[in-house]
């Protein structure tokens, strides 16, 4: 019989073994990496004849999260997708449920993570770091990851819905942006303030409500995932 | 739904509708005429709103205060009706600030104040200047008819209030009925979905998307009259135009496969996320940043008007009434669903 121990032994070993799979997935999958590096490059050139140079650092926040977005929901497409009805079986058999929620959603949020800093990267290429000038980095950073960790969250578990549904990726832009609306007001807020240099107590509000629509949508996507797993 | 209840509902309506609608203000002050005050005679027109001047005319005092420490008393001139009052009053070249406020008292309507900006030019401004020819005495309680209060901007609006808010609170028992049905609709033993919990859901959903609309058409309205602007960039309407597209996005989901089962699963499954999303939208995060709505910053309710017994004896009613109205209908549309079932395992 297993003990209380071996069981969290356990989940961890099974979350360490999906996290792995996900990854040896995307890297299998070079065309659909490169694809949503492709993808990030092209919005940020565009932005970048378009505006050529930016101003403001709302405008800055803005272009960011946008840009964001649109990677996220890009990176998302593959999360369920490649998932055929016999994987599906064999990992229903396989896996707890929860375990792949978990592996899926921090997968997914880390992924968007470096892309979102990737695309800083490149907004820095195009428009310079004149924007940064009195920024707070600690704070710049510390938005652009709780801002990635959220659309990760929020996003899985919509994609999920969306692909069990069977109607495909039309559906996860449907049921998902309404849903991260609020982060994403919040995340440009704190964005917006962190590149104007404000002090820590004005913007530390935005990084609690971002901390708290984390949680909600972390916690929301634990508890439903084994519903929506089952079949 | 029983039938007294259905009649409670519409007497509540009826008496919402009639009270909301023709109930009288309570006097207010509207403006004043003086562009720009100057020392030395200053003739300008006092208005009211509802006001009682030419009733009560033999008491209208009217009054300048400056920086609320020194009253300069006017001479009433001519009380032209109810609502206007010419009056002139002397200032002296030195007074302590350029905070101008105007009050009119009479035996009918108590004390009114105009608490708009005014200009002024000449002066000599010495803090601390004090007048004592003239004493003011605020009359706040001798209003005694029934009448809505009256408040600057908001003004005749404020009957809205008996509309825009009851359809929220209506939107709220809605979709926590929805949530709860869908969470009794996952919560089934042996794992299937129950379908008769998920009709319930979506029926409730449904009513309750029809209030949120409405609570978006009506307060489009009032914030076109008082903010100047059918949207304005405000938490709690972004936040309620967030939840209209999550419920609608619920109603696409639903369409967007046959399958019962599958259906009644994952909608359970999203609108529990719709739930939760619409309490931190419209609950939690209007309290923490700034907006327009009333009591802002602490209570995104209407703390400073529930204290008035005229608005209160409607504003009760009229959330019961529509509380009740929503019932009704989400009723209705879930009997409408299951006969449709009916018919369709029957046909």
């Amino acid at each position: 019989m297993c003990t209380k121990g071996c069981r969290i032994f356990d989940a961890v070993q099974s979350f360490w073994a999906l996290f792995n799979k996900e990854l040896r997935l995307e890297l299998r999958q070079k065309h659909a990496l490169a694809g949503v590096l492709l993808y990030v490059l092209a919005t940020v050139f565009v932005c970048y004849l378009g505006f050529e140079q930016i101003e403001s650092a709302k405008t800055w926040g803005a272009l960011l999260w946008v840009t964001g977005v649109f990677t996220a929901f890009n990176a998302m497409q593959k999360t369920f997708v490649s998932e055929t009805a016999g994987t599906h079986l064999y990992m229903y058999t396989l896996a707890n449920p929860r375990a792949i929620i978990l592996a899926k959603a921090i997968y997914n949020a880390l992924l968007i993570a470096v892309l979102n800093l990737l695309s800083v990267f490149f907004f820095m290429v195009f428009f310079g770091t004149a924007a940064f000038a009195d920024a707070d980095m600690a704070q710049f950073i510390t938005g652009l990851l709780l801002g990635s960790t959220g659309l990760g969250f929020a996003l899985t578990f919509v994609a999920g819905i969306a692909f069990r549904s069977g109607a495909g990726i039309g559906l996860v832009a449907i049921l998902g942006f309404p849903v991260i609306i609020p982060l994403l007001i919040t995340i440009v807020r704190q964005t917006t303030l962190a590149l104007e240099g404000a002090s820590v107590d004005a913007n530390s509000l935005n990084v609690v409500v971002l901390i708290v629509l984390n949680v909600v949508s972390f916690a929301l996507s634990y508890i439903l995932f084994p519903y929506l797993w089952r079949e | 739904m029983k039938n007294w209840l259905k009649i409670t509902c519409i007497g509540l309506l009826l008496y919402a509708a009639v009270f909301s609608l023709w109930h009288p203000m309570g006097p207010g002050g509207l403006a004043v005429s003086a562009s720009k005050l100057h020392p030395g005679r200053n003739e300008f027109k006092f208005t009211g709103y509802a006001t009682h001047f030419k009733e009560a005319e033999s008491s209208v005092q009217v009054f300048l205060s400056v920086d609320s420490s020194a009253v300069y008393c006017a001479d009433v001139l001519e009380v032209i009706d109810n609502a206007n009052v010419i009056v002139s009053v002397f200032l002296p070249d030195t007074i302590s600030s350029k905070r101008f406020g105007f009050a009119a008292n009479n035996d009918i309507d108590g004390t009114i104040i105009v608490d708009s900006p005014v200009g002024h030019e000449g002066f000599v401004f010495m803090p601390g200047t004090r007048n004592t020819e003239c004493t003011y005495q605020v009359k706040a309680e001798s209003f005694t008819r029934f009448g809505f209060p009256y408040q600057p901007i908001i003004i005749e609006s404020i009957r809205n209030l008996m509309w825009h808010v009851p359809m929220w609170f209506t939107m709220f028992v809605l979709m926590t009925i929805s949530f709860i049905a869908s969470i009794r609709a996952l919560g089934k033993e042996n794992g299937r979905v129950d379908a008769d919990h998920d009709t319930r859901a979506s029926a409730a959903a449904s009513a309750g998307l029809v209030f949120c609309v409405l609570g978006l058409v009506t307060g489009s309205l009032w914030a076109r009259f008082t903010w100047g602007d059918w949207w304005t960039n405000d938490p709690q309407l972004n936040g309620a135009m967030v939840v209209f597209m999550v419920y609608v996005a619920y109603f696409i989901l639903r369409n967007s496969t046959g399958d019962e089962e599958k259906r009644a699963r994952l909608s359970a499954i999203f609108n529990i996320f719709a739930f939760v999303l619409m309490v931190v939208l419209l609950m939690v995060m209007p309290r923490f940043t700034e907006g327009l709505h009333p009591g802002k910053s602490g209570n995104p309710a209407f703390s400073k008007y529930d204290l008035d017994s005229s608005l209160r004896s409607v504003f009760y009613p009229a959330c019961a009434g529509f509380i009740l109205l929503g019932y009704w209908i989400y009723r209705l549309n879930y009997r409408i669903q299951k006969l449709e079932q009916h018919d369709e395992t029957h046909a």
